[in-house]
């Protein structure tokens, strides 16, 4: 039987990696400019002509990077949370932590215009992780006093709202000539993105990540409950504050550079944990970030080309999808206990 | 004379400083079976909750295998003392044998792979107990009976000099109560295990526990062999019953 497992594991791990691929080529090739494949492949190797060169190497390159990086980003900081808080449909987004790290991103994009300083991409993450930081704290204090999981949920999308219509509000009477710019990070989207972000979102997630991994054994402890983590050995304060701040980067650093992004972070661990039928931490991890990376790319191919050239921003594309699987999940969810 | 596997001395135990239960003198040794009795609210959860590490203890100390507690690291408590408590975990997607294996834990490296000799003592713990055939079912997906014994197993797994239970036999229905008791009896005399559990039922006190510490009214208030203490007359002052009644539960 262990062997069955294994060989599921593998199969499965591959499969993504192969959807990934395949996602990262036609994001690449498939766009509002029609470029062959042999343009492309050209364009890539630094042949061809300018205008191709430029759209692949400046334009399409950086952001399917981006989409695949901090759609997995997004994925395992919902993982880490939904272990944190013992509940699948927590999130980054449901729980306010996305709103939150938008909002203070957008007051610290509109007092730079205001001032003229060039906010730097580190600055933008700094900014993001304060307020992530700052919607968690709110989050944990009710956690503190609501012990019911729904009032929890309820409470996070509440202060995702009053964030969000701050922003808003902020994003109204800021400066016009601002104001587009701004308005369409808000509504979240993997479009203009350079090198210069790609690589300093790269090395924080990176990190995370590698950290996150290493944190999978006591996480796994934990998936038991409190009492029988501590009987284990998992020093539980170090390892909750530990977690929570993994998870508030990775959510900050995809806020920071693509804005608010909806339901990838409890859609895709639940999918890739019904893929692998495990939710073993030492697996999921790796598999929630490809997953990610494969939802994201997907659904980021579809709001570029399905009205092209008029964008969808990127969480319309990941609420449809992404909502329904919620939706799957708690019916299933539902019938299991009823066994 | 043999080192108690778990032993406290003056232990006051409580939360945020202020006192529930006071002068706690108990010992398990290897083999022994220690019930905790007491009505509701006299202490035992507080009792377990501290001797697991989980509170600190207002005042005096507990030692483990002769060392005081505190001089103990995380995993060297892990790997003395295992538990199985009344929280009951709903680990998503979790088969029987990966529960199991999380016994493992103080043993493993840092990132928890587990070697074949580590594989080989999880399917061991699952066969002592009499779970192997539950070992690919999802733990989310098996009656209470089966969890307390997986559970157990797990706790097996761990290797530990001491057991500590709280309430094992709460949900499980009469036939269940017993199994686990004898289980219980067995495994603490083939593993030399010392086995301190709180519970309810006197009647299983009295036929599986060496020995009884009764709380009550902030003190244990008698502690002893468990049939010379649990008399029809003290069971009836410990739960303040009507003179007659504890015919019913003994």
């Amino acid at each position: 039987m262990e062997r069955k497992q294994r060989k599921r594991y593998i199969v499965c791990f591959c499969a993504l990696a192969a959807l990934l691929l395949l996602l990262l080529f036609l994001n690449t090739v498939v766009g509002s400019t029609r470029l062959g494949a042999a343009a492309v492949f050209d364009a890539l190797l630094g042949r061809g002509d300018e205008a191709a060169r430029s759209i692949v190497r400046n334009i399409r390159l950086p952001r399917l990077l981006a989409a695949a990086l901090l759609g997995g980003a997004l994925s395992v900081a919902g993982f880490q949370l939904q272990t944190f808080f013992a509940n699948p449909i927590a999130g980054p987004f449901v729980l306010g932590i996305s709103s939150g790290a938008k909002l203070v991103v957008a007051l610290t994009m509109i007092y730079c215009m205001a001032h003229g300083i060039l906010l730097h991409s580190v600055g933008m993450i700094a900014a993001a992780f304060i307020g992530a930081m700052l919607s968690m704290g709110v989050v944990l204090l009710a956690s503190g006093k609501l012990r019911s999981m729904a009032l929890l949920i309820v409470c996070g999308v509440m202060i995702g709202y009053i964030c969000t219509a701050v922003t808003d509000i902020v994003v109204t009477f800021a400066d016009d000539s601002n104001i587009v710019n701004l308005h369409n990070w808000s509504l979240g989207s993997f479009s203009g993105m350079s090198w210069g972000s790609l690589r300093a979102a790269a090395i924080t997630v990176l990190i995370a990540l590698v950290f996150s991994f290493l944190l999978s054994k006591p996480m796994s402890a934990y998936q038991l409950g409190e009492g029988y983590a501590h009987s284990m050995g998992v020093n539980i304060r170090r390892f909750r504050m530990a977690l929570i701040l993994l998870s508030s980067v990775l959510a900050a650093t995809v806020t920071a550079f693509a804005g608010p992004i909806s339901f990838v972070g409890i859609a895709v661990p639940h999918l890739v944990k019904s893929l692998f039928r495990s939710s073993r931490p030492i697996l999921m991890l790796p598999a929630c970030f490809l997953g990610g990376g494969v939802f994201c790319l997907f659904c980021d191919l579809i709001a570029r080309t399905l009205f092209a050239p008029t964008e969808l921003s990127i969480s319309s594309v990941t609420a449809v999808f992404g909502a329904p699987v919620v939706i799957w999940m708690l019916l299933t969810r539902r019938s299991r206990r009823a066994q | 004379m043999k080192t108690a596997s778990i032993r406290t001395r003056d232990l006051t135990i409580g939360y945020e400083g202020r006192a529930v239960v006071e002068n706690i003198e108990l010992q398990a040794y290897p083999g022994q079976i220690i019930s905790v009795l007491g009505p509701n609210g006299a202490g035992k959860t507080t009792l377990i909750r501290t001797l697991m590490g989980q509170l600190p203890p207002i005042r005096g100390r507990i030692e483990l295998g002769g060392t005081q507690f505190s001089d103990l690291s995380d995993r060297q408590v892990a790997s003395m003392m295992a538990v199985v408590l009344t929280e009951k975990p709903e680990p998503e997607l979790m088969r029987c044998r990966e529960l199991v294996a999380l016994g493992r834990y103080p043993y493993t490296g840092r990132l928890g792979l587990l070697s074949a000799g580590d594989w080989q003592k999880v399917e061991d713990a699952m066969a002592l107990v009499g779970v192997s055939e539950l070992a690919d079912r999802d733990f989310d997906r098996i009656s209470d009976g089966q969890r307390q014994r997986v559970l157990l197993a797990r706790a097996i797994c761990q290797e530990p000099e001491v057991l500590i239970l709280d309430e094992p036999t709460s949900y499980l229905d009469l036939k269940h109560k017993l199994e686990f008791m004898q289980l219980l009896r067995r495994l603490s005399q083939e593993r030399e295990l010392a086995v301190l559990m709180s519970l309810h039922e006197l009647t299983l006190a009295r036929t599986f526990s060496d020995e009884v510490v009764c709380l009550r009214d902030g003190r244990v208030d008698r502690s002893g062999p468990a049939g010379e203490v649990l008399s029809e007359t003290y069971v009836e002052q410990l739960f303040d019953l009507s003179p007659g009644s504890a015919k019913m539960f003994l």
